[in-house]
């Protein structure tokens, strides 16, 4: 049914830290002024999100990579992803060790212990598995410690990652994977120089994505869109909420950076409904 | 060695903790000596630089870190308020008077303790320097002075001025160093407590009231622009309409009426609590030294440093333990448990 109501646009998120609920009260208040109100709705994982957006609970979703690819398959590509946040565009899997420790690509892992993030954390496991596949390092060729401590947040929450940067500090594992998001957050200040280093970058792929049924019409995607990018990082008010979110703008998805995604999924035979 | 993990046990907590809000770090766990620990403040201090997360405080075994900045406490307040933007200066402590809830203790018992022409004139200069947008003299009786007139002249040559006095000198040499006055920079604030004498003379002495409110109506008439100061108890201040009104009568306009509630200090046997943590500071020298505020400039808790030069130092050092305060007391409410 295309979406004719006047009521507040809903989204559904998920909430991995209590700066969500912040994010979004201040983006429901930036959207009251506007001619496209939101409210939203906070889930306890992607699964679920995924779920309520395909049974029109929600309007929009504000997907992880792996949430898109999942709503993509479970629509059978009849949903849209309208916009990403400019750091979503350009992310990264960063391969780290102990300095020092002899790591020159990803062919020095074979043999080795990996520490991985989350199973459902595209950047910090399902994409450095599938690096590694096509780099001719399969399952059996390196011991993965794969750290579950955040399913269901797809990795949003950061936990598994600091937690395979611990295995490797601990020397429970020799390097980890994990996103170059957390990888920028340990190395602020260079602290970490002389520790840990990285030693392979991934290509840059997609990652979050504003994600719609066909429910919701071109036109009031359209206005709402116009309204996001209207979002302005000189204006303090607008700032605040885009700092907390991690963006300095938001941006329109990069739809081919998801492929390395879709085929790692279809590769590893990814759960659906993760 | 530094330990690197305690970075990531920073990361993941504050990952957990609403943006403003505080964490406590065990920095000491796994250290074995003073210096290793000492190693993992530094990282973390570095590392707090490096994000835009602030370290609010170190201890021994333990950091106290905020997720991301706080909020910046003088920008919160109205301008007014900010401290350093008045800027009190105790000309003397003695006074003709003897009010028994007086903050500072002043009667014609106390000792001067005069704040001298040649430090006025030099806090003049620099208030004006330092950002300071007015002064105000007080006392004691500043009248008492022989050379009053020429303490407001240095300072209305700088600033606008405002001079506290009960109003009840003006007469012979001391209302010839009152006509003196500069009247476009200069406003004379008189205290006067209620609309009819008893109130008033009750706590200031016989005839008071009488002759307040005649040094009010010369300084009217003599071009000055005035203000009136009542100082009640605090169940009082909520009462003042037909004091508000007599002060009408008197030509008082209403911005220019000011009504505040007897503090315990000095000479106070009870009246409200101020303290440093409940107090807005407003800049104050004494004779003394810096103070917190004018209503606590002999309380000793409330004394800030001995040195009143460069003023612009003490002004940063009342901001300084003023931003501390405020912050230490958000610390507290957020670390409250609700049971």
């Amino acid at each position: 049914m295309i979406r004719t109501s006047t009521a507040p646009l809903l989204i559904g998120s998920v909430a991995y830290t209590p700066n969500v609920v912040t994010v979004w009260e201040g983006m429901r208040d930036y959207f009251a002024g506007t001619d496209t109100p939101i409210d939203f709705v906070l889930f306890s994982n992607y699964g679920r999100l995924v779920d309520e957006l395909i049974a029109a609970t929600v309007d929009l979703a504000w997907n992880t990579n792996l949430a898109y690819v999942r709503t993509v398959a479970q629509t059978e590509g009849a949903c849209r992803a309208l916009a990403s946040r400019d750091t979503d565009v350009a992310f990264q899997s960063v391969f780290v060790s102990r300095a020092g420790a002899g790591f020159d690509g990803l062919e020095a892992v074979r043999g080795r212990r990996l520490a991985l993030g989350s199973r459902d954390s595209a950047q910090a496991a399902i994409l450095p598995v599938q690096y590694l596949h096509e780099a001719g390092i399969d399952d059996d060729d390196a011991t993965f410690l794969r750290i579950d401590s955040d399913v269901g947040k797809h990795g949003d929450t950061g936990r598994s990652e600091l937690d395979a940067l611990r295995a490797v500090i601990d020397d429970r594992a020799d390097a980890a994977a994990i996103g170059v998001n957390t990888w920028r957050s340990v190395t602020r200040g260079e602290i970490m120089a002389g520790a840990i280093e990285s030693f392979w970058m991934s290509p840059e792929y997609s990652h979050c994505t504003f994600t719609a049924l066909p429910a919701l019409s071109s036109e009031w995607a359209e206005a709402w869109l116009a309204n996001l990018y209207a979002m302005d990082w000189e204006n303090p008010d607008h700032r605040a909420i885009l700092e907390l979110e991690g963006l300095r703008r938001w941006v329109p998805p990069n739809l081919d950076g998801y492929r390395s995604l879709f085929a790692a999924v279809a590769d590893q035979g990814i759960h659906d409904r993760w | 060695m530094v330990n690197h993990g305690v970075v990531l046990d920073l990361i993941e907590q504050l990952g957990r903790t609403p943006a403003g809000s505080t964490i406590t770090l065990d920095v000491a766990s796994g250290a074995s000596d003073a210096d290793e620990i000492a190693d993992n403040v530094d990282m973390i201090a570095t590392w707090c630089r490096a994000s835009g997360n602030e370290l609010v405080e170190s201890r021994s075994d333990a950091v106290v870190v905020r997720h991301g900045r706080s909020a910046d406490v003088l920008a919160g307040l109205d301008p007014d308020q900010v401290p350093g933007t008045r800027l009190w200066m105790y000309t003397n402590f003695d006074c003709n008077l003897h009010c028994d809830y007086c903050c500072v203790s002043s009667s014609p018992q106390t000792d001067r303790r005069a704040l001298g022409a040649d430090r006025i004139a030099r806090l003049a200069a620099e208030a004006e320097q330092a950002g300071v947008r007015e002064l105000i003299l007080t006392g004691g009786e500043p009248f008492l002075l022989p050379d009053i007139d020429e303490l407001v002249a240095t300072c209305t040559a700088h600033l606008p001025t405002t001079l506290l006095t009960n109003g009840m000198l003006f007469r012979g040499a001391r209302l010839e160093r009152l006509r003196r006055m500069d009247r476009e920079r200069l406003t004379l604030q008189i205290s006067l407590d209620s609309a009819t004498s008893e109130q008033h003379d009750a706590h200031r002495g016989p005839h008071a009231w009488e002759r307040a409110v005649a040094g009010i109506g010369l300084a009217l008439d003599e071009g000055f622009d005035v203000k009136v100061a009542a100082t009640l108890p605090a169940e009082q201040t909520h009462e003042v309409a037909p004091f508000k009104a007599f002060l009408g009568t008197l030509g008082i306009r209403p911005e220019n009426q000011v009504i505040r509630a007897v503090a315990h200090q000095g000479a106070a046997d009870d009246g409200i609590e101020l303290t440093v943590e409940s107090l807005i500071p407003e800049v104050t020298i004494t004779a003394e030294g810096v103070w917190w505020h004018p209503v606590s400039a002999t309380d000793e808790s409330q004394f800030v440093r001995r040195e009143i030069f460069p003023l612009a130092d003490a002004i940063a050092d009342v901001r300084q333990r003023f931003v501390r305060h405020r912050e230490t007391a958000d610390r507290a409410a957020d670390w409250f448990p609700c049971s």
